[in-house]
């Protein structure tokens, strides 16, 4: 896969305006008497990358196949560019694309074979070479589909996907089965597509992943949103964590109680270890007024907080706590 | 980017259906190609055309004997083995490894995958049925088929059907295995039905009638027309030689069921049809 060479301009139009090019709204999908999505909505503007997160069976790969055109929403409603994408209609199967969560090659087809028909089947597609050369399989050109790799028959479905320059593109853990390069290419590539305007849809379960590329997600749980917004939001959400060993001379209820701050001890191994979780105030500031109110008052007491530890929070610490459940927690 | 002005939604030239269909008609006749137990779809016919030659051959209508009639009634149901057999199993089987859900996301309209798979069988079919007419043709009697027009529209009407059938079978089962087992059903029982193993002349009229209802007998009876120039719908007793006009109002009953099975097909696999392997 190429790390050099950049997406051309693809020649077609692109959503210019700030409309969101896609639209979900209390989206609720049901199997049979089984709620699989419960009231979820979301907007993906054109240049956007809205990340789709959650545990197994969260409903996020049914969310997209609605998307798709696959499934009728049991109530609530998607659009794209304005309008039901319900069996793909003319006007939006032109202009959207997607990597599936499987593959969908055509094994006993070549690796050109593939490319070479879905350029013939599509509306304004880049050109073979450019589709090879992008996803790296320029090499790979006469070799059956069945003789690929896991890594490189994604890079493949990528390719497919890019083939027909969408305007809005569905990726549904594009990276499973890649290699650490393929995979920093296909971030690239990704970026590039943002660049371009184009509008994606990215669920992962590569938490790293929605970190690099994603402005805004959402994690899922169990069909509902727990949380939801910018990376930032969602990491300030959870808050600053500020741990220490709990001095042995002090009793638990000798430790302050700061303003914004929650205080928590638990047993630790032979020992205590108290965690302060910031929540309120500037996220930039928020850390250093609690670990310095913390230090005056070891100062004054003359005592020592050991293994003192400042932790902001990462994605996964988010996802962890949504999927433990305490979602509704979160969303506060 | 302007935050004022929303310009006219982007639009993008359309691919036609028809152009997208004979596409996939020619990547379909190469997978086809490659999928070597595909190939048993083309020997079967063959097969029974070879049976159908050990019949008398005292003439019956036109020249032609029990034997002769009855392969030029299995021309008209080649696309019957292809079509249940081959679309059946190619559209379950990419359905699970969701090739139809990647072509579908990528804009290709499912009348064009439908239409690809027409496209390969009614191929063959005709490919089968010049070689089966071929055979005819060299027997004493044989002679240049009377009106070719109806003995491609009957081997495309078959092809159409018998390939919707095939793919009308595949919501049905979960796995290519079972879809082979599944359109097995229908396969025997319309092919004993279609004249092109058993001469159907043992049946009593109401029966025949009621046959003459599903699809494989009116197509090998428009294949016997359209090589003979005689009326043999309904049976070759009495049927009598036709201008090209009569013979196609003569033939009228007969497209017409086909058509009907077109319809009806249509509208089940419109309805019931299943894209995604997930979709319940």
């Amino acid at each position: 896969m190429t790390t050099t060479n950049s997406l051309p301009d693809t020649g077609a139009p692109r959503a210019t305006a700030p409309e969101p090019a896609v639209v979900v709204q209390d989206l609720h999908q049901k199997y049979g008497d089984f709620e699989v999505v419960k009231g979820i909505s979301f907007e993906i503007r054109p240049g956007e990358l809205f990340g789709l997160l959650g545990t197994n069976g969260a409903g996020k790969t049914t969310t997209i196949e609605t998307l798709e055109g696959f499934r009728r929403p049991s109530s609530g409603s998607v659009r794209v560019f304005g309008r039901d994408p319900y069996g793909n209609p003319p006007g939006v199967r032109e202009r959207v694309n997607a990597v599936l969560q499987g593959s969908g090659l055509m094994e006993d087809l070549t690796v050109q074979e593939t490319v070479t028909l879905a350029r013939d089947l599509a509306s304004t597609p880049r050109t073979c070479e450019e589709t090879l050369e992008l996803v790296g399989l320029t090499e790979k050109t006469k070799t059956y589909v069945r003789q690929l790799s896991g890594g490189q028959k994604r890079r493949l479905d990528l390719g497919l996907a890019l083939l027909t320059r969408p305007e809005v593109i569905y990726l549904d853990e594009p990276t499973t089965g890649m290699d650490a390069e393929g995979r920093i290419d296909t971030w690239r590539i990704i970026q590039q597509l943002k660049d371009e305007g184009t509008a994606v849809l990215l669920t992962t379960h590569y938490l790293e992943e929605a970190e690099r590329l994603a402005d805004r997600l959402a994690i899922m749980h169990r069909g509902r949103v727990g949380v939801e917004g910018s990376l930032q939001q969602v990491l300030a959400g959870w808050g600053d964590r500020i741990g220490f060993t709990l001095p042995a001379d002090v009793p638990t209820s000798d430790l302050p109680r700061l303003e914004g701050a929650e205080l928590e001890v638990e047993n630790g191994d032979r020992q205590l270890r108290a965690t302060y979780t910031v929540k309120d105030g500037d996220v930039e500031e928020r850390a250093h007024h609690t670990v310095a109110a913390l230090l005056t008052w070891a100062g004054e007491h003359g005592t020592l907080l050991r293994n003192l530890q400042v932790r902001g929070a990462s994605l996964e610490d988010v996802f962890l706590q949504v999927a433990d459940g305490a979602a509704d927690f979160m969303s506060d | 980017m302007s935050a004022t002005t929303a310009p006219a939604p982007p639009t993008r030239p359309r691919v036609s259906p028809l152009k997208q269909t004979l596409r996939l008609t020619r990547t379909e006749i190469t997978l086809f190609a490659r999928y070597k137990t595909a190939w048993m779809y083309l020997a079967l016919p063959l097969f029974f055309a070879f049976l159908s030659m050990q019949f008398p051959s005292d003439p019956v209508v036109a020249g032609l004997g029990v034997g002769e009639l009855m392969m030029l009634s299995m021309t008209g149901v080649i696309s019957l083995i292809i079509g249940l057999g081959h679309a059946s199993n190619v559209f379950t089987a990419r359905r699970e490894s969701l090739v139809l859900k990647r072509l579908r996301v990528s804009g290709v309209p499912g009348v064009a995958l439908f239409g690809g798979v027409i496209g390969v069988v009614f191929t063959f079919s005709l490919l089968l049925a010049a070689v089966v007419i071929g055979l005819v043709m060299a027997m004493p009697e044989g002679g240049f088929p009377r009106d070719p027009v109806m003995l491609v529209t009957a081997i495309l009407l078959g092809s159409i059907v018998f390939s919707l059938m095939g793919v009308a079978v595949t919501p049905l089962v979960r796995n290519a295995e079972m879809a082979q087992m599944a359109a097995m059903v229908p396969m025997m029982v319309l092919l004993f039905a279609s004249g092109g193993i058993l001469p159907l002349e043992f049946l009593p009229e109401t029966a025949r009638t009621i046959v003459g209802l599903l699809p494989a007998l009116p197509a090998g009876e428009l294949v016997q027309a359209a090589y003979s120039g005689y009326d043999v719908f309904g049976g070759p007793e009495g049927a009598t030689e036709q201008s090209v006009l009569g013979l196609w109002g003569a033939a009228l009953p007969s497209l017409a069921v086909l058509v009907g099975w077109i319809a009806v097909l249509s509208l089940v696999v419109a309805r019931f049809f299943r894209w995604d392997p997930r979709q319940g």
